[in-house]
């Protein structure tokens, strides 16, 4: 019953947003937009927060450790 | 080799632009106010290969000087750090790959990581999976990965202790509409191994006239949950951004954490963006976080203020410049200010010592 009541609810979410055709995504195709537009610059910049923060992690898995004293 | 950082390698659907060969190199210099400086060079690509495959990947070499918190003691009535008289010096080299394979509608990809350094070793690996749904306005990914790390000491030549770690995420993204889009990720681990910090110490004087000592010792596990949201819109009337991300970590060790960060890329014509940026991070102390070590000495403490309850703020600024030639160059400069005053709903821990540091990211990169 909650399993079915899960999946009506994510149903209506997907339902709920636009359906955006491929031709419509220009301004979503910009690099404003974009979730990581600079992978080298993302990484150094997150490791440089995390090693003085108790919190980590996020959006990625199997990264591995550092010694960050 | 304390704060265990997961260095992003699987990383749920990143855009949803279109992909291109691309490689870029990035120096970050980062300093912080009478600590350490660190100087990071890193050279990334990614690209696809007969439409069918991507491959990327990126190699950095960490050079790390200057001195760090080695003492909390509270000989002059209150606990404060004290800084190690000599200096430190350490290089970590790293490396990364990640290949992914489409399917139609399905991506599946695998990820190495490697990373070495004078007292701690690193080997991660991961695999994710991911299928585009609805039109391609929704992504979902699921994804594990596992590190096997060694801790070591550069003063106990002895200390080679293991530390596994195995982490999962699933996550979405999706096409709102024409012009925003967001992408959540919920992702957990749990890590077995040394956790301790062999360069940590704790000394603290009682009014009786007696004194203890301790070591830096934490549970050889942590639990560990976060979810990420990350939502974007553009303005085409002002050709602008919004970028806003917001992480909610906890974990068994009792810390509690919450980091937001939102930006405003403003472009200006086809060759210039700037992005100004504010980042806020809180988080709530660890269980076992003791500036001054109680009685009776509990089995395990650490007075390592990274572990207290405290807050930051980081503003940024961000310049892109695009040439006519498909060069990028791009650059960053940021503020860090973490203090006890910050911490979200009331003042957070009096021992921690505020720290104020500068960093600065130059970047080039250009399609091939």
């Amino acid at each position: 019953m909650r399993r079915a009541r899960w999946t009506a609810l994510a149903a209506l979410l997907l339902a709920g947003c636009a359906n955006v055709a491929p031709y419509q995504r220009g301004y979503l195709a910009r690099e404003a937009m974009a979730l990581d537009p600079n992978p080298g610059m993302a990484r150094a910049l997150e490791k440089t927060y995390s090693a003085k923060e108790a919190a980590s992690g996020g959006a990625s898995v199997g990264g591995g450790g550092c010694g960050c004293n | 080799m304390k704060a265990a950082l997961a260095l992003p390698i699987l990383v749920a659907p990143a855009r949803a632009a279109a992909e291109g060969n691309e490689i870029g190199f990035n120096v970050l210099g980062y300093k912080e106010r009478g600590l350490m400086k660190v100087t990071e060079p890193v050279l990334w690509a990614r690209g696809t290969v007969d439409e069918a495959w991507d491959v990327e990947g990126s190699a950095a070499v960490d050079i790390i000087t200057g001195a760090s918190p080695r003492l909390v003691s509270n000989a002059t009535g209150t606990p404060v750090a004290t800084v190690s008289g000599a200096s430190i010096s350490d290089r970590r080299n790293t490396a990364d790959v990640k290949v992914t394979r489409h399917f139609g509608d399905f991506a599946l990809g695998a990820s190495r990581t490697v990373s070495d350094e004078k007292d701690y070793d690193s080997k991660a690996f991961g695999i994710q999976g991911q299928w585009d749904l609805n039109r391609k306005n929704t992504t979902l990914a699921a994804g594990y990965g596992k590190s096997n790390d060694r801790v070591g000491s550069t003063d106990n030549p002895d200390l080679h202790a293991p530390r596994y770690t195995q982490e999962y995420m699933v996550g979405i993204t999706q096409v709102v509409t024409p012009v925003d889009l967001v992408q959540s990720t919920l992702s957990w681990g749990r890590g077995d191994g040394y956790y301790d910090d062999p360069y940590k110490f704790t000394v603290s004087f009682y009014p009786d006239g007696t004194l203890a000592a301790a070591g830096d010792t934490r549970p050889d596990h942590r639990d560990t949950v976060s979810w990420l949201t990350r939502y974007r819109r553009y303005f085409p009337e002002s050709n602008a951004a919004l970028q806003a991300d917001y992480r909610y970590y906890h974990d068994d060790w009792g810390i509690t954490a919450h980091t937001i960060e939102v930006g405003w890329q403003q472009s200006f014509g086809d060759r210039w963006e700037v992005r100004p940026g504010l980042r806020y991070y809180t988080q709530h102390q660890a269980d076992f976080y003791f500036p001054v070590i109680p009685r009776p000495q509990p089995a395990i403490l650490s007075s390592d203020q990274r572990l207290g309850t405290w807050g930051g703020l980081s503003p940024t600024i961000r310049v892109v410049l695009h040439l006519d030639n498909a060069w990028r160059i791009e650059g960053t400069l940021g503020y860090v200010q973490n203090s006890a005053s910050f911490h979200w709903g009331g003042s957070g821990s009096p021992a921690f010592e505020t720290l104020r540091a500068v960093y600065g990211v130059l970047g080039i990169s250009r399609p091939f």
